[in-house]
């Protein structure tokens, strides 16, 4: 039996984005709390991270879990902005709301206010989505980037204050708190440095890094996090299945086997025939080819593969797969050191890598600390990866902001020509920008939007757009500063001040730093989940499980099977 | 601002002064019910897909499988709290109010009463129930709100109206305790007559008041 189809209500929509940002709230900021998650069984587990927070609530809610499953996948992308993902969602779906209120257009297509409420938001999430499209980055690029500050990636080592590590610091001061940040962030940055590929741009080696994390860092429990330190080499996370025989001095050669050395004889529905045409008649004669014959034959042929390997000097085997018994032996025979079962992950790292490598042991005192820290560190990489990902654009439309900006700041000034440099005026948005944290992406960006709205409200069709969009990113700040609202005003007004004397702020303002590209990534990622939400008209319950899991659910430890019983 | 340019825009009217009292309101719940089931979710509730039947709001369970609407038994308590019809503090604090308003010279008050609309304005001091609970109330086989009375400023009080005033004293005392049964009633049908039995002594109080005008 069928439940009834279920229309979709914008009040629905608000409620479910509301609790999810009733829950993430408490978390958020450089104060926010952490949430502590336990297990039946005893297991406990302390985390601020918004994405670990949301997906590991129990959510049977389809809006709920698609809104979920936008923050895992802008996570896994910037590795940043889980809970300032879910703030300005439902800042933006508050403000479309109201819109949508005061002006629900029943006209002859719609029959009820509720569905032409629904169709006001639609368009409205539309619009919004369109203008971020066309004209956000050029927005960025005039109205943020220039009061911000550029890291070059050239000159970038492991020293304690250079802006990279600052960037890391406060990038982990608001994950795992303030006593380990700036090791952490030393860390880090020692491990970047070491993988610097000296005449690539910044993106590969760290691309490089992000995919083969998994085989380049390695967990260990029991000791504090300040345990936790580079070393050279790989390591290859299994133990050796023959006894260990030390190297006599010099290189240790290593032979990689992804297959088994020894074939098995009969998987099942396979078919062995047996026959030799090389031997004569005789033997072939009455049963003379058994099963025996063969398995002598496969023997010797194991026999000789390892008086090979030991007369080439090899002494220890990687192998992909278990190998059989007779191999183990024969290699323990041998003198050679059998690793089995070895990941794909690490066995491409070894066989490519062509540097001398170095990886990451991370201590932690429990599996769930330990892993919230490499998780940390992953989710660091791929924010560094992010900021100095290159984005081009047209080079037309950023020399049309420009204009009006000139514009604007000659009616300021009265100067004829700005009085302040742009990094860069053809590609964007340039790579490695950086601003201080603390609301000033949020600030800026609004007074450029406000800006924008007010230089060209004639022929462009977003005014609206642009301005629920501005007023929906004041919430983060606010937010931020909610324990005081005197010191959000002393913010934006700090920065707003710097906006008009040409200063950087960045020089003003103590705080950590945060990355430009990120903030541009997380909002477009948001203005898509609008979109989505609003595109949805009908839910409809089944009782049968319709779509596979998605990749997320897979991953969660916490959330577990008991869901899908009751489904 | 039109957005498809349709001039069906003198449908809309900016929201008077009470609507943006009950939008303030509503919006205020809102956030409360979000706060709610936030904190619920928390403590290790699902959020159901499905939302509650009187309400509307969407449903938590808990992990004994038991259903939970925050609106419904949560929040509407606290609303109860101001209604009179369902509260004994606040009907005792209305009459109350209306008793002092009565014995002060209010000349002047009476005369603006007087004047003015004779059913929609009330005294600042009696608390006005709140328009989100007129939607609850509808369903859920409530009686539905005694409309706020006005004041009765205009007249003096009468010099003996002890009978009435008997009868009050007795109408309260009987929604006192219609009122601790309901706390403690575990059964439907008796919360459902105890309801019923308070409703009827607000409208019995409010007749008591009238008669004494």
């Amino acid at each position: 039996m069928m439940r009834p189809v279920e229309h979709l209500h914008l009040e629905h929509v608000l409620q479910t984005v509301g609790a999810l940002e009733a829950v993430v709230l408490r978390s958020f900021g450089p104060h926010g709390g952490q949430v502590l998650f336990t297990r039946d069984t005893g297991q406990a587990m302390l985390s601020r991270s918004g994405t670990r927070i949301l997906t590991a609530l129990r959510l049977e809610h389809p809006l709920a879990r698609m809104v979920v499953e936008c923050v895992w996948r802008h996570n896994a992308k910037t590795g940043d902005g889980s809970k300032t993902f879910i703030l300005l969602l439902a800042s933006l779906l508050r403000m479309i709301h109201t819109a949508a209120s005061k002006d629900p257009h029943v006209s002859l297509t719609h029959n009820s206010k509720e569905a032409a409420k629904a169709a006001t938001a639609r368009l409205l999430a539309d619009k919004l989505l369109a203008f971020a499209l066309d004209e956000l980055d050029d927005l960025i690029s005039v109205g943020v980037v220039p009061y911000g500050c550029v890291l070059s990636w050239k000159d970038f080592t492991a020293k304690t204050q250079s802006p990279v590590q600052k960037l890391l610091s406060s990038f982990f001061y608001t994950r795992l708190g303030q006593s380990n940040c700036d090791f952490i962030s030393n860390l880090l940055c020692e491990m970047l440095t070491h993988w610097k590929f000296q005449h690539d741009p910044p993106s590969g080696s760290l691309q490089f890094i992000n995919d083969n994390f998994p085989a380049l860092h390695t967990p260990v429990l029991g000791f504090p996090i300040s345990c936790s330190r580079l070393i050279e080499g790989q390591v290859i996370h299994r133990d050796f299945a023959t006894p260990l025989t030390e190297p006599d001095g010099g290189s240790v050669k290593v032979v990689v086997f992804t297959g088994h050395l020894q074939p098995k004889l009969l998987n099942a529905g396979e078919v062995l025939e047996l026959g030799c045409e090389a031997l004569g008649e005789q033997e072939n004669r009455g049963n003379g080819t058994s099963i025996l014959h063969y398995s002598t034959f496969a023997e010797i042929s194991l026999e000789y593969v390892f008086s090979n390997l030991q007369s080439l000097g090899v002494s220890v085997l990687l192998s992909a797969v278990k190998q059989s018994a007779a191999v183990l032996s024969l290699a323990t025979q041998a003198e050679i050191c059998v690793v089995e079962c070895v990941s794909e992950d690490e066995l491409s790292l070894f066989t490519h890598v062509m540097v001398k490598p170095c990886s990451l042991v991370i201590c932690g005192s429990g599996e769930g600390q330990t892993e919230q820290y490499a998780a940390a560190f992953q989710e660091a990489i791929r924010m560094v990866l992010t900021t100095w990902e290159p984005l081009n654009t047209r080079p037309t439309t950023a020399s049309k902001m420009v204009i009006h900006s000139h514009k604007s700041t000659s009616l300021h000034t009265g100067d004829t020509k700005p009085t302040y440099g742009f990094p860069c005026q053809n590609s964007v948005l340039e790579p490695g920008c950086v601003v201080p944290a603390g609301g000033t992406f949020e600030f800026l960006l609004n007074h450029a939007l406000l800006q924008h709205i007010s230089v060209c409200d004639n022929h462009e069709s977003f005014p609206a757009a642009s301005q629920l969009l501005a007023n929906a990113l004041l919430s983060v700040p606010r937010q931020i500063y909610s324990h005081s609202p005197r010191y959000f005003l002393q913010a934006q007004a700090m920065v707003l001040g710097s906006v008009q004397n040409h200063v950087h702020p960045f020089v003003m303002l103590d705080s950590g730093l945060e990355s430009v590209s990120c903030k541009y990534h997380l909002v477009l990622a948001v203005l898509q989940c609008v979109t989505r939400l609003f595109q949805i008209d009908t839910m409809l319950h089944t009782h049968t499980r319709l779509n596979t899991q998605s990749r997320r659910l897979a991953n969660i430890s916490w959330e577990d099977t008991e869901d899908e019983a009751e489904n | 601002m039109a957005l498809n340019g349709d001039d069906e825009d003198f449908e809309w009217e900016p929201p008077t002064e009470a609507e943006m009292k009950v939008i303030q309101a509503r919006r205020e719940r809102q956030d409360k019910i979000s706060k709610l089931m936030g904190d619920y979710l928390l403590k290790g509730y699902k959020m159901l897909g499905d939302c509650c039947d009187t309400c509307g709001t969407i449903l938590l369970q808990d992990r004994q499988q038991k259903n939970y609407c925050v609106s419904c038994q949560e929040l509407d308590s606290d609303v109860d709290k101001d209604n009179p019809a369902l509260n004994a503090q606040a009907a005792l604090s209305q009459v109350r109010e209306r008793q002092l308003a009565s014995q002060s010279p209010a000349s002047s008050q009476s005369a603006e009463l007087n004047g003015g609309p004779s059913s929609s304005h009330i005294g600042v001091s009696v608390p006005q129930p709140r328009p989100e609970h007129c939607e609850g109330a509808a369903a859920g086989g409530r009686a539905p709100l005694p409309p706020p009375a006005v004041p009765s400023t205009s007249a003096p009080p009468p010099p003996t109206v002890l009978a009435p005033t008997q009868a009050e004293d007795a109408v309260l005392t009987k929604l006192r305790w219609a009122t601790n049964q309901l706390q403690s009633s575990a059964s439907l049908e008796a919360s459902i007559q105890l309801c019923s039995l308070i409703s009827s002594c607000a409208n019995s109080l409010r007749s008591l008041k009238e008669l004494s005008q």
